[in-house]
């Protein structure tokens, strides 16, 4: 009995000690948070990453040249005073004056330029896409800078927003290596503290940065947390004050935390199922049609992801450039139309794979399950595909997968990806032709007036969402877990900037 | 014994050699492009084409396989296609934590498993074997993945006792030394690092220690049931010696060489196999590490990772042979 109670009173201790030492970790916290984040990040070099939440933590370390405004619907400059049509072909960027990095030195255009090169040609960037339109860029001044591109591109402050501005001083005397990790003075609201590859990266806020407020955080720790239910474990025990990717099944748990509450927010990024055009049966257009008209989005939005998405019109949703609130898209759930689709394409029984992730897209194997019935009960017989990430992925990019689930991030201005898909020989992956599409994405590119692009834009999503080369599906609405005591608000694009976040 | 030793390492080069021809062989034919990892999804052809060249993928496999082994001979498995780094040098910041997780958890279950399994042979069929039998096929049937989930619901969700993952609490900045931080924190006098460290490690090693206590605890048992049917055991008990001294310096000295080798190759597949763990809990070691390389088609990192893990058991089993001489004194190595 006596060694029964001292096992007692020895285990009393070691939880005392545990929870006592719990509440003394977070205390310690008071000034800083932890956002638990799904992908880690891959070293130091900013120009290495495509995951757009670490893209952001870099411009807020180094700066980047514009930023999109949810307020306004518009790129905004950051890091850029201004950046203006010269004409054309030709844009001139004027940097500010007032914010320097953080050892004090100005942004020069010569970074901007060095910027551009380190995008293009650093043999470990992924950033090539955002200067594959830069002809040329050519320094006016020491603030100003002519950027010419290979085509007329009124898109070009979208490409520029993802760049980030290094220091070629730094890189000329150091080296790539070095300069990143050594010298990673940037001219952002937040300093660079620590990287731990793949597990954690942490800043500290610039307190002198016209950007900040005191009640932002003082610093950040994004730490790496691949398991949803950890995530929400430790957002309730108060180890973490933001969690990305609460699973639809999880956001309920939350809700009930006494000290946490979920934030939801569409994502800006489409789901859809699209059908390649160049392989039987998709290259009727009325195969295609069938089935958007099969797919009860409703029904599966209800079922499987407890109504946290936004039914889409066509390839975007509202807040997102070029959306269009009066547009009634004919592709509504209608089997028996799709039924009548299929019998005049005389494709009845015709035999399908429909491709999915497994894991890479909220409860995306759940839906492609459902999917797999509704197209049965219209007449096609079909097959689920699920093989891996890595696997399907190369076969989209070839083009060799021609009917499958999938989602297409970073459509804050879809411009891009609307060319990447839906535009002739722009990639394989859909291999889509339409004179009409093509014509109307090609003026929008072009057209510096804001008006007169929504409109081309609008018009040529119309065109696809009826032609169907891929039936839309919904936007995703992003959950996040927030800790009381701290104001965010979570954006579509799937950022956690410092000086979005205050701290009560 | 050190002819025994060293041409045993000799021995290991064979193997090393075939096992990457393998490793390189399968990552090479299997499905998918590293290139649609390394490049972003708006990147044209021609960037496409000069990354491919960039990182050598442009050359024939059986040259990038020999500049790959040339390299390998000097101890230099490339650059990881994800990380942009050495592969040896994510590996070496990563595999003292997995060390560390698996040498704990190895102590954990050979504290719990070796003692229950010898009660449990000294009374065959006894309530105590029974409760011990059933809770060792327990242990060995769990999934890590549910009991992972389970734990960190129970202490860190419900009892908020231990942390919900991770190594350490940022900012305590702990001298690396050995990059054990347990034995880290001790060098650097730091018991508060010493604590947090040990409150990290917890969950993570009652997780992948539950199993191999299982396993330790069933093949003890078998093993000292066995002896202690030998005649041996009959002429020393004949001989008056005590129940006690029978079983621990002869049934269970006799039974140690069948533990030992479970022992050894159970703390092998622990290194290697504490992928789910360390994803679950979020600890940086090689295992998870492993699971990224495959995800992104990290061939470099993949192929260095495996010959480290082929090393790493052929190191064991070396380290096992040794112990048996130790051991069992009429084992003679040569």
């Amino acid at each position: 009995m006596k060694a029964f109670k001292r096992i007692l009173l020895l285990g009393g201790a070691v939880a005392a000690m545990a929870g006592g030492a719990a509440q003394q970790a977070q205390a310690q916290k008071a000034d800083q948070i932890t956002v638990a984040i799904t992908e880690g990040i891959t070293g130091n070099n900013p120009y290495a990453d495509s995951v757009v939440l670490i893209g952001s933590i870099w411009c807020q370390v180094y700066g980047c040249l514009t930023r999109w405004d949810f307020e306004t619907g518009k790129f905004v400059p950051f890091l850029a005073e201004s950046l203006e049509p010269e004409d054309d072909l030709n844009w001139i960027l004027t940097l500010r004056s007032d914010w320097k990095r953080h050892n004090g030195e100005p942004v020069v255009a010569a970074d901007v330029v060095h910027s551009i090169d380190r995008s293009r040609n650093d043999p470990e960037s992924m950033s090539q896409a955002s200067v594959q339109y830069i002809e040329k860029a050519e320094i006016l001044d020491e603030r100003r800078l002519r950027i010419t591109t290979t085509q007329k591109m009124a898109t070009l402050p979208n490409y520029l927003a993802t760049m980030q501005v290094t220091s070629k001083k730094i890189y000329d005397q150091h080296g790539a290596k070095a300069a990143d990790r050594e010298y990673p003075f940037g001219a952002g609201p937040y300093r660079l503290v620590e990287v731990g590859i793949g597990s954690h990266i942490v800043i500290e806020r610039v307190d002198d940065h016209p950007m900040v407020e005191p009640t932002n955080p003082k610093r950040i720790i994004y730490r790496m947390m691949a398991e949803p239910e950890q995530r929400v474990t430790a957002l309730a025990n108060g180890e973490i004050q933001i969690a990305q990717g609460i699973p639809p099944q999880l956001v309920g748990r939350v809700q009930q935390l006494p000290n946490a509450t979920a934030e939801m927010v569409d994502s800006a990024e489409a789901m859809f199922i699209a059908m390649s055009p160049k392989t039987k049966p998709w290259d009727d257009s009325k195969v295609r049609q069938a089935v958007c008209h099969a797919i009860n989005r409703e029904g599966i939005a209800r079922a499987i992801l407890g109504n946290q998405v936004t039914l889409l019109n066509g390839p975007v949703g509202e807040g997102q450039f070029g959306f269009d609130p009066g547009y009634v898209s004919p592709i509504d759930y209608n089997p028996e139309k799709a039924r009548k689709l299929l019998e005049e394409a005389g494709a009845v029984g015709a035999a399908v794979d429909l491709y999915s992730p497994v894991g890479r897209y909220i409860a995306d194997r759940q839906i492609a399950e459902a999917v797999i019935p509704m197209l049965e009960d219209v007449g096609f017989k079909a097959t689920l595909q699920t093989p891996e990430w890595g696997t399907l992925w190369t076969n989209v990019q070839r083009g060799e997968t021609p009917f499958y689930y999938m989602g297409r991030g970073n459509m804050l201005d879809p411009s891009p990806a609307l060319a990447q898909y839906f535009e002739t020989d722009a990639s394989p992956r859909l291999k889509y032709s339409n004179p009409q599409v093509d014509a109307l994405l090609q003026a929008e590119r072009q057209e510096f007036d804001p008006e007169k692009r929504i409109a081309m834009l609008s018009k040529a999503m119309a065109a696809i969402t009826e032609d169907a080369p891929a039936c839309f599906l919904w936007l995703h609405k992003l959950s996040w877990g927030v800790a009381k005591g701290v104001d965010y608000k979570p954006s579509k694009a799937d950022r956690v900037n410092g000086w979005e976040i205050h701290l009560r | 014994m050190l002819g025994y030793t060293l041409r045993r390492v000799a021995g290991t080069i064979p193997v090393l050699f075939m096992v990457s021809l393998l490793i390189f062989a399968l990552v090479q034919f299997a499905p998918g492009d590293p290139v649609d990892m390394l490049v972003s999804d708006e990147a044209t052809e021609e960037v496409r084409l000069a990354i491919r060249s960039a990182w050598g993928l442009d050359q024939p496999v059986y040259v990038q396989y020999l500049t790959f082994l040339k390299n390998a001979v000097m101890g230099d498995f490339g650059q990881s296609f994800r990380y942009r780094e050495p592969v040896m040098d994510l590996i070496l910041q990563r595999l003292p934590a997995s060390l560390e997780l698996a040498i704990y958890s190895t102590l954990l279950a050979v504290g719990i498993g070796l003692p229950l399994g010898v009660w449990a042979a000294s009374r065959p069929n006894s309530f105590i074997d029974t409760i011990g039998s059933i809770g060792g096929f327990f242990g060995i049937s769990l999934p890590n993945f549910w009991l992972g989930i389970l734990l960190i619901l129970l202490f860190a969700g419900t009892f908020n006792l231990l942390p919900s993952g991770g190594r350490e609490t940022w900012g305590l900045n702990v001298e690396r030394v050995t990059g054990f931080l347990t034995i880290d924190s001790i060098i650097a006098g730091r018991w508060d690092a010493l604590w947090d460290a040990l409150r990290h490690l917890a969950l993570p090693v009652v997780v992948l220690g539950t199993n191999m206590t299982g396993i330790i605890m069933q093949i003890t048992r078998a093993s000292v049931l066995e002896n202690l049917q030998e005649d041996y055991v009959m002429t020393a008990r004949a001989k008056g010696m005590s129940g006690r001294v029978v079983l621990w310096r002869h049934a269970f000295r006799n039974a140690l060489i069948a533990v030992i080798t479970i022992i050894g190759l159970e703390f092998g597949t622990l290194i290697s196999g504490a992928i789910i763990v360390e994803t679950v809990f979020a600890w940086p070691g090689i295992g998870y590490l492993l699971l990224q390389g495959i995800s992104f088609r990290d061939f470099p990192l993949i192929t260095g990772l495996v010959l480290v893990y082929t090393t790493m058991f052929v190191l064991i089993n070396l380290a096992i042979d040794m112990i048996y001489t130790v051991v069992d004194p009429r084992i003679r190595l040569g």
